[in-house]
């Protein structure tokens, strides 16, 4: 953490908006295939998983595209959209309705459904169909001194609380893992502020040779040549920051889920390997 | 000369509204709106409960476009909001009717216009979190069909007597003298213009920023009262000489061409019966007692 890193934080919006608790939900007949062909059914997307957390293992888990805590969404097209496009890693979430009202959490990243950590005694309380509403705040945040990375989706208390240092006007952010950007796969068709983009972890043998196999739920990630300011595309010495936020998959081109939350080139954005880089432990979360 | 209105005529009518959500456009256009050198931006919009900004901040240097401060609301089905829109006016009382903040009080402060159509109502920022989602509020409408005295050319448009009756408005020679902060060139209004004005907004222009610092627009506040020179907006908005409109400043700046801050109008007419005097206070939160 830096203490004089300059941010435009007093100029940032906080809003609120809501989202409801969803059901998880399965297409007729219920089968995926996996990376051999072979037809499975597993947990996975959606609802409440009240045994999977942010700092947990991405891999292992007998589930396909685990979602850590709570998944809440809105069935109105153009409120999902603002959900995706206001909701920042960070923020506060609030419970509006339900056994659990009034208790708070915390928002842990982006899927197809935003994601919240509660602690485990209001999980179980938390109901399919309760409203939760987020404060958002972080839409527009920018490093002053670095105009050249952008951020993305982050509350300002986590770019605050997160490892940084400058070496030649070069920030270093301190990261878990490096992705190598040939293994990056579903998330490329859609624009950058939408969703998340996963890895594809079907490569068994190279997973455990980079020890990408360890890695964890809210890891930050540094993926090398990779743009993702307009969306996620190879692009020689850009560098892009992310966020791991789903578990594992079987599906073919799919694997552990990362959000993006900060792009630039190598000439300002640089990362040191810390294995201590999650979620978990910058914004110092109770389970 | 003190003025008078037909105030005990008007009629007080409860309408209603739910505390609205952010809304973006779905797939497959992408999110971002483009300002207006046509570079693509992403920032927080209308509608919501917006925690941090309320009336009497600037309206200009937010991370947003044209942000309402305070509360949104909006009624679900067009015709009940077309109610509420029409019949809300400045400066009435509005009450949290469900939910954690229930029976708080507040007040509006301003309309918004096509695309969005909700109702600006302020809370006290301390309340602000304690407010959900699709809480209702109720708004004791009350100011349509207000009448000046003597100046019957004069068309009241979502001003309660609430508000007008603490405005300072004095009558001199039989022209209205108006106490506003600023005075904007008919040239620096932009969208809004040909819709109706009985409710919405109308946009001042600010991509040309040499044009805000001579008129001093940079220096505006959310809830200050402004003038507009030759602009009738007696029943829409639309250029006409030597008419004018008063309104107040709803909403904040955005980058979008010819979408500036807000305004929400509170008064026209098409004859030249009323004078502007310049008056750094003519704010509403100089007017209506409001808790910050």
């Amino acid at each position: 953490m830096i203490p004089n890193l300059k941010t435009n934080e007093k100029k940032l919006i906080k809003m609120s908006i809501g989202g409801y608790v969803t059901q998880p939900s399965f297409k007729n007949p219920g089968y995926i295939p996996d990376n051999d062909g072979n037809s499975v059914i597993l947990p996975g997307m959606y609802g409440v998983v009240n045994n999977v957390k942010v700092g947990d293992k991405a891999f292992g888990w007998n589930g396909d595209h685990i979602e850590p805590g709570v998944s809440i969404d809105s069935e109105n097209i153009n409120e999902h959209f603002a959900l995706h496009y206001l909701v920042c890693t960070g923020n506060k979430a609030i419970v509006r309705s339900g056994e659990a009202k009034g208790k708070t959490g915390i928002v842990t990243g982006e899927h197809a459904r935003n994601l919240i950590h509660f602690e485990q005694n209001i999980l179980e309380k938390i109901c399919v169909g309760d409203q939760i509403d987020i404060i958002t705040h972080g839409r527009g945040l920018k490093l002053l001194d670095f105009p050249e990375i952008e951020i993305k989706k982050i509350d300002p208390n986590l770019l605050k609380s997160m490892n940084f240092k400058v070496e030649n006007k070069k920030l270093i952010v301190d990261v878990a893992i490096e992705l190598p950007i040939k293994i990056m796969g579903s998330g490329a068709e859609l624009n950058s502020e939408y969703v998340d983009q996963d890895l594809m972890s079907g490569d068994r043998s190279l997973m455990k040779k980079l020890k990408i196999d360890q890695m964890k739920l809210g890891d930050l990630i540094v993926i090398n040549h990779a743009d993702h300011r307009w969306g996620r595309s190879y692009k020689k010495d850009h560098v892009s920051i992310a966020l791991c936020i789903h578990g594992d998959s079987v599906m073919t081109g799919h694997g552990p889920g990362i959000m993006t939350i900060m792009t630039g080139t190598k000439k300002t954005l640089g990362w040191r390997i810390n294995k201590k880089a999650n979620l978990k432990n910058i914004l110092k979360i109770k389970l | 000369m003190k003025i008078e209105t037909n105030e005990k005529l008007l009629v007080n009518v409860s309408v209603v509204g739910s505390v609205c959500q952010p809304n973006f456009q779905s797939l497959p256009a992408e999110p971002y709106r483009l300002d207006s050198n046509g570079s693509p931006f992403l920032l927080p919009s209308w509608g919501s409960i917006v925690h941090n900004v309320s009336i009497g901040d600037s309206a200009f240097g937010w991370e947003a476009d044209c942000i309402h401060p305070g509360v949104s609301i909006k009624y679900p089905n067009e015709a009940g909001n077309r109610g509420l829109n029409i019949l809300s006016c400045v400066g009435n009382d509005a009450t949290i009717m469900s939910g954690e903040a229930k029976n708080a009080k507040g007040i509006v402060t301003g309309k918004s216009g096509r695309f969005s159509e909700q109702v600006i109502v302020h809370f006290p920022k301390k309340i602000r979190e304690k407010i959900s989602i699709n809480d209702k509020i109720l708004i004791k409408s009350f100011g349509v069909g207000l009448k000046i005295n003597n100046f019957k050319d004069v068309f009241c448009k979502s001003l309660s007597p609430q508000l007008f009756n603490k405005m300072n408005i004095k009558n001199k020679n039989n022209k209205m003298i108006i106490p506003v902060t600023h005075i904007i060139p008919e040239h620096l209004i932009g969208a809004g213009s040909g819709l109706t004005s009985e409710s919405g907004s109308l946009h001042i222009q600010t991509t040309d920023s040499s044009e805000m610092t001579k008129y001093k627009l940079d220096k505006l506040k959310l809830g200050d009262i402004i003038y507009i020179e030759n602009y009738d907006s007696s029943y829409q908005h639309g250029f006409l000489r030597n008419a004018w409109a008063v309104g107040i400043i709803g909403q904040t700046n955005g980058p979008r061409a010819g979408y500036g801050p807000g305004i929400t109008i509170l008064m026209s007419s098409k004859k030249n019966n009323a004078k502007a005097k310049l008056e750094s206070s003519a704010n509403i939160i100089n007017y209506i007692k409001f808790i910050k």
